[in-house]
């Protein structure tokens, strides 16, 4: 029998199940970083607010990213629905304190992928994961140096306005 | 054409010489390229077997399934479903078992 699958399409279909949960998990995040972009707003933080913006941006990005990878692997990519966000923050503090929890979530989920890719040996999900991987550590060494700040800094009143100031979209 | 597996009421075929897959629904035999049975098994996936046995959430326990860019049209019962989605994950199974080990003959 001819192995139609792999004619057809460079990956196997195990993974691609993940990357299209990675690709839910992106649009998740982006959605979530806007819902936090609300809330700096509704609180006065305008540069955070801005900050957030831009960080949901750059989610659908990745998303996107991934979407096309599917696609071009000759895969069915599932476009996602988003549920289950949350938009209740008690402090500014608790929103990047969320936000990191949030990235190291998907480095877990990416590492995961990365792994059954291995023991699948699908190389080119491993090769196109890479730039994942240092984009991750990115994105979490930002949020945690915002969080460093209200060590620093302090989370009273005027100090909560100087940490907004200082946070700028990447 | 090669008997991939077949189920209660369904058969799943492949066929080396065009490229593609059938599956026998008893009235109707329906030709699925890779994508389209791709779709079909994503298609089945999001069916919530559990709704079929509760009368508010699916009321008469029958799911409507189209194949094919909408060629194909059927109304199946739980009992199809559940057929269907065994000889989907089955069928899927022998193939990937198929492509592991590298059997290239029929
Ligand atoms: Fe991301």
């Amino acid at each position: 029998m001819k192995d139609i699958a792999r004619q057809r399409m460079s990956i196997k279909i195990s993974t691609m199940d993940l990357l299209n949960n990675q690709i839910k998990m992106e649009a998740h995040a982006s959605a979530s970083y806007l819902a936090m972009a609300s809330w700096c707003e509704q609180n006065a933080f305008p540069s955070s607010a801005d900050f957030f913006y831009h960080q949901a941006s750059e989610e659908r990005e990745h998303m996107m990213k991934i979407f096309k990878f599917v696609a071009d692997c000759g895969g069915n990519p599932i476009s996602p629905s988003v549920e289950n966000l949350n938009h209740d923050f008690s402090t500014l503090e608790e929103v990047f304190e969320t936000a990191l929890d949030q990235e190291i979530t998907v480095t877990k989920s990416i590492y995961n992928i990365q792994s059954a890719a291995r023991k699948e040996q699908d190389f080119l999900v491993e090769n196109f994961l890479q730039w994942f991987i240092t984009e991750q550590l990115e994105e979490e060494k930002t949020f945690r140096d915002i969080l460093d700040l209200f060590e620093v800094m302090g989370r009273e009143g005027i100090a909560l306005k100087f940490i907004d100031e200082r946070i700028k979209p990447e | 054409m090669t008997t991939v597996y077949s189920s209660k009421f369904y058969t799943f075929y492949q066929s080396d010489a065009d490229r593609c897959y059938f599956i026998d629904f008893g009235q109707k035999l329906v030709k699925l390229s890779f994508c389209q049975l791709l779709a079909l098994r994503q298609r089945i996936q999001t069916i919530s077997i559990e709704d079929h046995f509760d009368s508010d959430l699916n009321k008469h326990g029958f799911e409507i399934l189209m194949l094919c860019n909408k060629e194909h049209l059927f109304l199946l019962n739980t009992f199809e479903i559940l057929d269907l989605m065994e000889l989907l994950g089955n069928a899927l199974g022998v193939l990937g078992i198929a492509n592991q080990i590298g059997l290239t003959s029929s």
